[in-house]
């Protein structure tokens, strides 16, 4: 894909976004689906900074989403916090996690690194179940809703009206991933390129990997913890299921379906999920079987995911 | 002063004693290269000195500083810069990309998240400078993966030559080449240790680059040093013979 | 006081036992062929719904004996279908097809057994306590102490002194040069799966007598697992075991002293695994890489 090619694809995305809440009714969709593809995206493309670009697997990034969530509700519901300051709060709480867990587990690599990511989400997880009296327990974190936005010129009511909060979603997503493409596009972005390419060419080359890892670690769980919060604020609501290890694994197949080399594979695969996932939930029980189906059919037969095999096509 | 010194290193691993003793220093400005039979534990010397482990004894010097304690990228940092027997490079970048990560850390941009337009035309221009030296200026946009062995070999020791390097370190460059590729790399070779008066410490078995390039030579069997000279002194060197040969060193 | 530190001590090694056996098989698999199997839980769920519907057929002993064995089966057959093609890819998709796999043993389990727990019929004989001082002391939970220690046993014994075993123990340290010897590593990875997948229906089995069936109780133990791999030490198979006793004997304990971290605590000693020694209790250097 050349510049152009490249130039015309990232506007198109752009002009979809934009439009979403419009069209999607047309497609049998809703706005809410669609600010749930544009979260998920978001979730999916910061896993996939540290996944597909610096090629370290994490397979524990729905603990960082879940702080998020669980940061923003409590702010909002236990210090009555306007949205901004509460989203700010579950990010500051699960990016000092990410540092914190991320130093301790950054020697590792391969398959162990990925079971430690997978381990220590399940201590968040269960912390979130046991600890009923702040969290809500299984139950989840109710009674409290997102608060219209007061922007001092005018109130933006994200509450009332789903299409509000559907572009003020939006609005946060572009600002991630601007800052996102911004650094992958970097000297700092190209050593992270190095070490997934090659780890011992980056250290020979004078590279300290360690460190960055663990940055590359904790930027992709800032951006997912930014993620969470819009989720919690998306359902008014957030509970355990943030927090567990299959919210992971999903965050990871979204990535992988979409085309984890590619910046906006991970959005694409978000949004054939997110919308799959609705589609047959809505129609049948067993969609636990279908969604493991799409993880099976993936890893065997498109590994590249769609915008892999897109590429390929337009090589030829 | 003396630019690398290894005095007596040795390295256990367990009961197999891979370098036994071995002393070898690199001048300024000198190609040293090391030969010797399979498995004399020339490699393992090689991650010795760049820093895969520490020796077992004695002491490795770089420019006076004894570096046994640095880890391999620090090694780097100072001017030791390597290539590996299995080429070691970014197999999905391009060439130029390839080339401009290493420019890039080399001028101490690793953690730069944004680059200047003046910085960065200079970065370029490495870039394009180093492509020329390895001719490999038509190929630079095409994956490094997709390019000939022997392409591959001269983009790597591009990336080390990128480092800025007081030391580079070559292990077997000419491994698994014909004729003209091993002609190739080797005429790289010699220009950047007489035109970039680099220092190089070089290991290979095809004996016709050896004794075409090196200063002095150093022969490694069994993990110990055999001898060391002048080409012709090791030419004519009767031990050395026996070694290649298989009989017992005398 | 006594008895309750007791009760919670014995309580503490039946479940450091189940976790020792899952996390053996999963320990077995993950060494020979760099995969985390997530769907262990799933096949120890499998292993435990086959021994439910074969009971009234052949009765608790048969079904003790059998249900394992055909669900190592499905294990074998699943490796050669879905894994095998994996082998020498990124480790993602071994965990991925795994993770997948997980999802659809669950569903299925509840397609065909329903979502609701249900009973598991024990030999009534074995229910009893044992003795009145000790009531926790009852003999299904010796019993099944009785066949872990066998299993693990035996595991052990089929790996130091069977050929099968050593191919594998010498498979875990170098496959490349076990290949170049003439054995089949394609066959010797399958045979391991299985090996590990039996465990796992044993453990299913195990288990559905003391906690019933649902079509969830294998994630419940999954988790632990994995701890235990990591808190005895990658590569070391009786660091597996020990990890497993251990995390299960700090449950048991925190259990009765302190319930609502019960969960949490064996997440604490892997933290604290992690900072004072990384490589686990007996795990081997450089393995982690």
């Amino acid at each position: 894909m050349n510049k152009a090619q490249r130039r015309a694809f990232d506007i198109a995305v752009w002009a979809l976004l934009l439009t979403m809440p419009y069209w999607m009714g047309a497609i049998g969709g809703y706005t809410e689906l669609a600010t749930r593809i544009v979260v998920m995206g978001l979730a999916a493309m910061s896993l996939n900074f540290l996944l597909g670009f610096t090629g370290v697997l994490s397979f524990g990034h729905a603990a960082y989403f879940g702080l998020g969530a669980y940061g923003t509700a409590m702010a909002i519901k236990y210090l009555a916090q306007g949205t901004l300051l509460s989203m700010a709060a579950g990010i500051v709480i699960a990016t000092i996690a990410a540092a914190i867990i991320g130093a301790l587990i950054v020697r590792r690599r391969g398959v162990y690194f990925a079971m430690v990511t997978i381990a220590f989400g399940q201590v968040f997880y269960f912390i979130a179940f046991r600890w009923n009296v702040v969290t809500g327990g299984d139950d989840g974190l109710t009674g409290w809703h997102r608060m219209p936005i007061d922007l001092g010129l005018a109130n933006l009511d994200i509450f009332g009206n789903d299409k509000a909060f559907y572009y003020f979603a939006l609005v946060i997503f572009a600002i991630c991933v601007a800052i996102m493409a911004m650094l992958l596009n970097s000297p700092f972005g190209r050593t992270l390129l190095a070490i997934r390419e090659n780890e011992r060419r980056a250290r020979f080359l004078g590279i300290p990997i360690e460190r960055h890892i663990w940055l590359s670690f904790v930027i992709s769980c800032l951006f997912v913890s930014v993620a969470g919060t819009l989720y919690a604020l998306l359902n008014n609501f957030t509970d355990p299921r943030a927090l567990r290890f299959d919210l992971s694994g999903n965050f990871v197949i979204m990535a992988v379906l979409g085309g984890m080399r590619f910046f906006w594979g991970p959005l694409i695969g978000a949004a054939i999920f997110v919308a799959l996932q609705d589609y047959i939930s809505s129609h049948t029980e067993n969609w636990m079987s279908a969604i493991g189906l799409v993880f099976v059919l993936v890893v065997l037969f498109f590994p590249r995911g769609v915008l892999g095999i897109l590429r390929g096509r337009s090589a030829e | 002063m003396t630019l690398l010194q290894v005095r007596n290193a040795s390295r256990h691993f367990g009961s197999l004693i891979a370098v036994d003793d071995v002393s070898l220093t690199v001048e300024p400005g000198e190609l040293r290269a090391i030969i010797g039979p399979n498995g004399a534990g020339k490699t393992t010397f090689f991650n010795l000195i760049s820093g895969f482990f520490k020796p077992t004894s004695g002491a490795i010097l770089f420019d006076g500083e004894d570096i046994g304690a640095l880890t391999c990228e620090q090694r780097v940092q100072r001017g030791m810069a390597r290539t590996f027997q299995v080429t070691e490079i970014f197999p999905e970048l391009s060439v130029a990309d390839n080339l401009r990560i290493a420019a890039e850390v080399a001028a101490g941009l690793r953690m730069k998240i944004w680059l200047g337009g003046a910085i960065r035309r200079e970065i370029d221009a490495r870039v394009d400078e180093l492509l020329s030296m390895g001719n490999l200026t038509d190929k630079k946009d095409k994956l490094v993966g997709a390019l000939s062995h022997g392409d591959q070999r001269a983009a790597e020791i591009l990336m080390a030559l990128a480092l800025r390097p007081r030391l580079l370190m070559l292990d077997e460059p000419t491994a698994g080449m014909g004729d003209q590729e091993t002609y190739d790399i080797a005429r790289l070779i010699r220009r950047l240790h007489k035109q970039e008066r680099l220092s190089v410490l070089l290991i290979e078995h095809d004996m016709r680059v050896v004794f075409n390039l090196a200063d002095r030579i150093t022969v490694l069997a069994q993990g110990r040093v055999l001898a060391e000279g002048t080409p012709d002194e090791i030419a004519r060197s009767e031990t050395v013979q026996a070694a290649y040969l298989g009989k017992a060193a005398a | 006081m006594t008895q309750l530190i007791l009760y919670s001590v014995f309580n503490g090694l039946i479940v450091g036992a189940f976790y020792a056996l899952m996390a053996l098989g999963l320990s077995l698999i993950l060494n020979l062929s760099g995969v985390i199997n997530f769907a262990h839980g799933g096949f120890l769920a499998i292993g435990a719904y086959l021994a439910y519907t074969l009971i009234p057929v052949i009765g608790f002993w048969g079904a003790l004996v059998l249900a394992p064995i055909v669900t190592a089966m499905i294990g074998l057959a699943v490796e050669r279908a879905m894994i095998r093609p994996l082998y020498g890819r990124d480790p993602l998709y071994g965990l991925l097809l795994t993770f997948g796999l997980a999802y659809i043993i669950e569903d299925g389990t509840r397609f065909f057994w329903g979502a609701q727990s249900v009973p598991f019929q024990v030999p009534g004989w074995l229910t009893s306590p044992l003795s009145n001082q000790f009531f926790f002391l009852t003999g299904y939970r010796l019993f099944m102490i009785v066949i872990v220690a066998i299993a693990v046993g035996g595991l052990f014994f089929v790996l130091t002194y069977t050929r099968l075993g050593m191919r594998i123990r010498a498979g875990t340290h170098d496959l490349d040069t076990v290949s170049t010897l003439g054995v089949n590593v394609g066959l010797l990875r399958n045979l391991n799966f299985g090996i590990g997948i039996y465990i796992a229906g044993l453990a299913g089995v195990l288990a559905a007598g003391l906690l019933g069936l649902s079509p969830t109780m294998g994630a419940s133990l999954l988790m632990p697992s994995f701890v235990a791999i990591i808190v005895g030490g990658l590569g070391s198979l009786l660091g597996t075991l020990l990890g497993g006793l251990l995390i299960g004997l700090a449950s048991g304990l925190t259990a009765v002293f302190f319930p609502s971290a019960t969960e949490a605590v064996i997440y604490v000693m892997m933290g604290l695994v992690l900072l004072v020694r990384p490589r686990g209790l007996l795990g081997e250097e450089g393995r982690m890489h």
